[in-house]
């Protein structure tokens, strides 16, 4: 049972980073990228072949991960710049779906659907209870540190700007706001948060294949997000712990129920996901955690005419 | 050959020691029922496979817990989804292990979802069973813990392709089949195959996803083949079959028994466009009841390939528990090819294999995916497949080689 | 070679034209509601499962069968919208999309848990294609290329003929003005709801007419439908049509020139050359 509990815990806190990276994006910029899973995915491809094919030590490996995270970020940035929210998630969402097929296709390249298996383990995993405990400490420290810095950052004169941006683009560009640059580098560090996670799960999991990375984990993820408080850090953070722990307390929750098929109970695991996201927001629209200087009273959407309220 | 009888040799010489060795962990684990878990999909792409695979090994329990269990204790089953994905399906297998204490995860499907777990149950002493297609999966440094009921790339690869040429008559093959991790492979292995006769044959991997697949078979038909190999799951070969047809296409079908069977006539709909098409699927001996008691189980004609692996698993699973006297996953792994091959008995169901073992006599499984001996590595050694074809809309044997 | 692309481009034509239906679904919710509702692919689902009620149990023919999925769709599509996302309103259009993704499981998984995974065929005769010179063309898909033709006159008749299309199109271009006018927001977005998950659910069995219904047909579906929508404009029902077309045209011409496997992936990154140009779409508002 304990073991049970940290792994979840390490799998949280993989996922409290994903949530990190998606509130810099979303949460403070406005800009939805339904694609998170492809940097998610981008971050564990380059850590792992670097570390496992080219023998490079882990540490250099996980910083390569970043970069090239930021690297992809940036050149996905530029090239969806003029775009609208809307277009932007579903261009996005694109993207993630081309990742997905390169890594599966460019067999020369990525090793193919074989994904690349053995993938260096950052403590040895002979270590057995010990590994997943010092795992445990590495995630969750690094989950920490990256919500300090982001705490930090939102309250700083950057972090305003980009609320500035979510709110009014043109408003803050008559202000003298960067734009295109605040948009850029929100984006794409958002995007190297994502890849650093994905190089941390895969030398956790010493696995890494196209088919991990389905829609399904940046939907998980959104629903993290919002659950625990859009734009608020320490929000999305409490969320992916509360989301991880409800689909596995789902399991325990099906198991329960009588006379119903494998395959109901899992519907009804799934059913109770989407319930739970749906009450809540009915319940709290802004989270458990709302984000403190408040919104004005609109859609972050920006919509060229008129307004859902 | 020569491995199976060296590791015998080997295994009758660890036998005693680890016996000894599991000793106290039998007196530990005595209370409560034996649990084992399933772990196949049962949401995402893999879901209609793996209800019928969990409701099988849950028929499985049922007869043999009816007829007093194994070592005297009742069997638990606990069925997980995997949703098709390796991150839940780590969530759900680390539930498994540590929760539930299982002794062996069976069934898993996708190759990265099996990929992803075995060294989480390597690593906890947890046997796992799987019926995933890579090959890279036996090569894994799992150290005995795990085995594989679907034959590998090398062996299918060449199968379908002596097929293929057997019914042809011609040696013009097209090799349709989505990107799987086992695609390059089986291809590889078919083309050397028709290498060998002169024949010539293409792969063109497609988009399984796509509710039409026109353009695709026009590519086909192009080729001009005599054959073509159909090698993706029910629901893209459905579509691939139908615009087969639609196109004209007068040729040989052949495919896995996983796509080609009677769900696919069925859901096609048109008698004549899936009528005479080949399935394929790993075999037993003729006239072994295995095969024939999964069709009982699942209410099927002519099961499909993952429920029959499925059952020979916790059949195997129970027998190698029993005949170790060890209700743990290291009683599995040491016990599981005692059971499986190497003469003794034969039997084809664990309620039997259960009595004969505490008759004290050796038994040899032979199951209904296969006589499922294993190597080293946890491959199958030797199957045979069971060749099948549609006439007048219903699945029909051609034959078992 | 020419003869095989003017096929692949046919092919794409009627690919392309059943796209549209759901594509049209999509896009005209959005047109109204504002927000992109990710539950589309679910709707489709429904709708497949209920033609295919209505077809195989109940033995009903496909004209009446398409009834069902449309309504079917078109009342879960409502309670949804009605139960979960109005409520959201004022937390803003992303808010709502969210909540459409959650209502897009819980939908998906109330199929799963009714009918299991599955998949279940109708009951229609298969036909050879006819042959044009080197040329082929399935009448099945004649039809059902002709059924989404016959929705999208209907809509357009609705829409610019009738009282209630009116009003929908002036709330899909202002809705204030619209209210000042006396158009009553709510059932504009009711009936707007209703014909677009409408729609979704005739896509949706159009799909499976093809293929089978299985609780993933309209999941395999929603990254064209999006496409198609994105690529058009997003909020404009001509954008939908010839987003649609092109996308299913451009993946047939994939499948011929470059690699069958990257089929998803071109589309992408045609809809990434358009929008450089026009970042609104082809039809898209120009603003933004």
């Amino acid at each position: 049972m304990v073991n049970y509990l940290i792994f979840i815990l390490v799998v949280a806190g993989v996922y409290a980073l994903l949530a990190q990276s998606l509130t810099l994006s979303w949460g403070l910029t406005g800009l939805v990228n339904l694609g998170l899973v492809g940097f998610f995915a981008i971050g564990a491809y380059a850590s792992a072949m670097t570390t496992k094919w080219a023998g490079w030590p882990i540490p250099l490996g996980i910083a390569f991960s970043i970069l090239v995270g930021l690297g992809v970020g940036f050149l996905v940035t530029i090239s969806t710049l003029r775009l609208r929210d809307d277009y932007l998630a579903i261009v996005t969402l694109g993207f993630a779906e081309v990742v997905r097929l390169v890594a599966s296709n460019e067999i020369w390249l990525t090793g193919g659907t074989d994904g690349i298996a053995g993938v260096p383990s950052i403590v040895p995993r002979a270590w057995g209870p010990n590994y997943h405990i010092t795992m445990l400490v590495i995630v969750t420290s690094l989950a920490i540190t990256v919500h300090l810095l982001l705490n930090h950052l939102a309250s700083s004169p950057w972090g305003r700007a980009l609320r500035a941006v979510r709110e009014d683009q043109v408003v803050a560009a008559v202000a003298g706001k960067p734009v295109v640059l605040l948009k850029a580098q929100a984006f794409s560090i958002a995007a190297a948060i994502a890849a650093l996670a994905g190089a941390i799960y895969g030398h956790y999991t010493s696995y890494v294949a196209p088919e991990i990375y389905q829609p399904l984990i940046t939907i998980y993820v959104f629903l993290a997000v919002t659950a625990g408080g859009v734009g608020r850090p320490l929000g999305a953070l409490i969320g992916s712990y509360l989301l991880i722990g409800f689909l596995e307390l789902t399991r325990f929750m099906a198991e329960v129920v009588p006379g119903v098929t494998p395959v109901q109970a899992a519907a009804t695991r799934e059913i109770m996901v989407g319930l739970a996201l749906i009450l809540l927001l009915r319940l709290r629209p802004d989270g458990l955690l709302p984000e403190r200087n408040q919104r004005a009273p609109k859609p972050v959407a920006v919509h060229p005419k008129g307004t859902t309220s | 050959m020569s491995l199976i009888i060296h590791r015998r040799q080997l295994l009758a010489g660890a036998a005693a020691g680890t016996a000894l060795l599991a000793a106290p962990a039998i007196v530990r684990a005595q209370a409560g029922p034996i649990r084992i878990g399933t772990l196949t999909p049962l949401t995402g792409s893999g879901g209609q496979y793996g209800p019928g695979m969990a409701n099988v090994v849950k028929a499985v329990a049922d007869e043999v817990n009816a007829a007093g269990g194994v070592l005297g204790r009742q069997i638990q089953v606990i069925s997980e989804d995997d949703q098709t994905n390796a991150e839940a399906g780590v969530r759900a297998a680390r539930k498994l292990i540590d929760v539930d204490k299982v002794t062996a995860i069976m069934g898993t499907w996708a190759s990265a979802v099996t990929t992803a777990v075995a060294p989480l149950c390597w690593e906890s002493k947890t046997f796992l069973f799987t019926v995933s297609g890579a090959d890279s999966i036996t090569q894994l440094p799992h150290n005995g813990w795990l085995v594989r009921t679907q034959p590998n790339t090398t062996l299918q690869g060449r199968k379908f392709a002596e097929f293929c040429l057997e019914v042809s008559g011609g040696k013009r093959a097209f090799f349709m089949m989505p990107q799987t991790p086992f695609t390059q492979s089986t291809f590889n292995n078919f083309k050397i195959a028709y290498d060998k006769v002169g024949g010539a044959t293409e792969l063109l991997i497609y988009d399984d996803k796509k509710p039409s697949l026109r353009t695709e078979v026009d590519q086909a038909m192009r080729y001009n083949a005599d054959c073509i190999f159909v090698g993706g799951y029910l629901t893209d070969t459905t579509v691939l079959m139908r615009d087969l047809f639609r196109a004209g296409y007068k040729g040989k079908v052949v495919g896995p028994g996983y796509s080609i069977n009677q769900k696919l006539v069925d859901n096609v709909g048109q008698p004549e466009a899936t009528e005479g098409a080949y399935g394929m699927l790993p075999s037993p001996q003729e006239g072994s009841a295995g095969w024939k008691k999964v069709a009982d189980l699942t209410k099927q004609a002519s099961p499909d390939p993952f429920a029959c692996q499925i059952y020979d698993h916790v059949n195997l699973a129970l027998m190698a528990m029993a005949q170790g006297k060890d209700a743990t996953g290291q009683g599995i792994r040491d016990n599981v090819r005692k059971v499986s091959q190497g003469g003794g008995d034969k039997v084809d169901n664990a309620v039997d294999g259960l009595k004969a073992i505490v008759a004290g006599k050796k038994v040899d499984y032979d199951g209904a995916s296969g006589p499922c001996d294993f190597t080293d590595l946890g491959d199958i050694s030797e199957v045979k497949f069971r060749y099948e074809q549609v006439k007048a809309g219903k699945m029909a044997l051609v034959r078992i080689a | 070679m020419l003869s095989s692309i003017v096929q692949a481009l046919l092919n794409g034509l009627v690919s392309g034209t059943i796209l549209a239906v759901p594509a049209i679904g999509f896009t005209a919710i959005f047109a109204v509601l504002r927000y992109p509702n990710f539950a589309i692919g679910s709707l489709a689902t429904i709708g497949a499962y209920a033609g295919w009620y209505a077809n195989v149990r109940l033995g009903w023919p496909l004209e009446a069968s398409f009834a069902l999925a449309f309504l079917g769709a078109g009342i879960a599509a409502v309670a949804a919208e009605w139960l979960a996302v109005r409520p959201l309103e004022k937390s803003g259009a992303l808010m709502m999309a969210i909540c459409s993704l959650a209502v897009g499981i819980v939908l998906e998984n109330m199929v799963r848990f009714g009918f299991g995974n599955d998949p279940r065929g109708f009951n229609v005769p298969l036909m050879r294609d006819i042959r044009f010179g080197d040329l082929r063309i399935s009448p099945q898909q004649v039809e059902n290329f002709a059924v989404a033709l016959l929705l999208m006159a209907l809509l357009w008749v609705a829409l610019n003929f009738t009282r209630m299309g009116r009003a929908m199109r002036a709330t899909a271009d202002n809705p204030e003005l619209a209210r000042l006018k006396g158009v009553e927001p709510a059932t504009v977005a009711a009936i707007t709801v209703v014909v677009g998950g409408g729609l979704a659910g005739v896509g949706g069995m159009l799909v499976a007419l093809d293929t089978a219904a299985d609780p993933l047909t309209g999941f395999r579906l929603i990254l064209s439908v999006f496409a198609a929508a994105v690529l058009g404009g997003l909020g404009s029902i001509p954008g939908a049509v010839v987003g649609a077309l092109l996308i299913g045209m451009v993946e047939e011409l994939t499948v011929l020139l470059l690699a069958p496997n990257y089929r998803t992936a071109i589309g992408f990154v045609v809809i990434l050359i358009v929008l450089t140009i026009r970042p609104s779409g082809l039809f898209g508002e120009k603003s933004g």
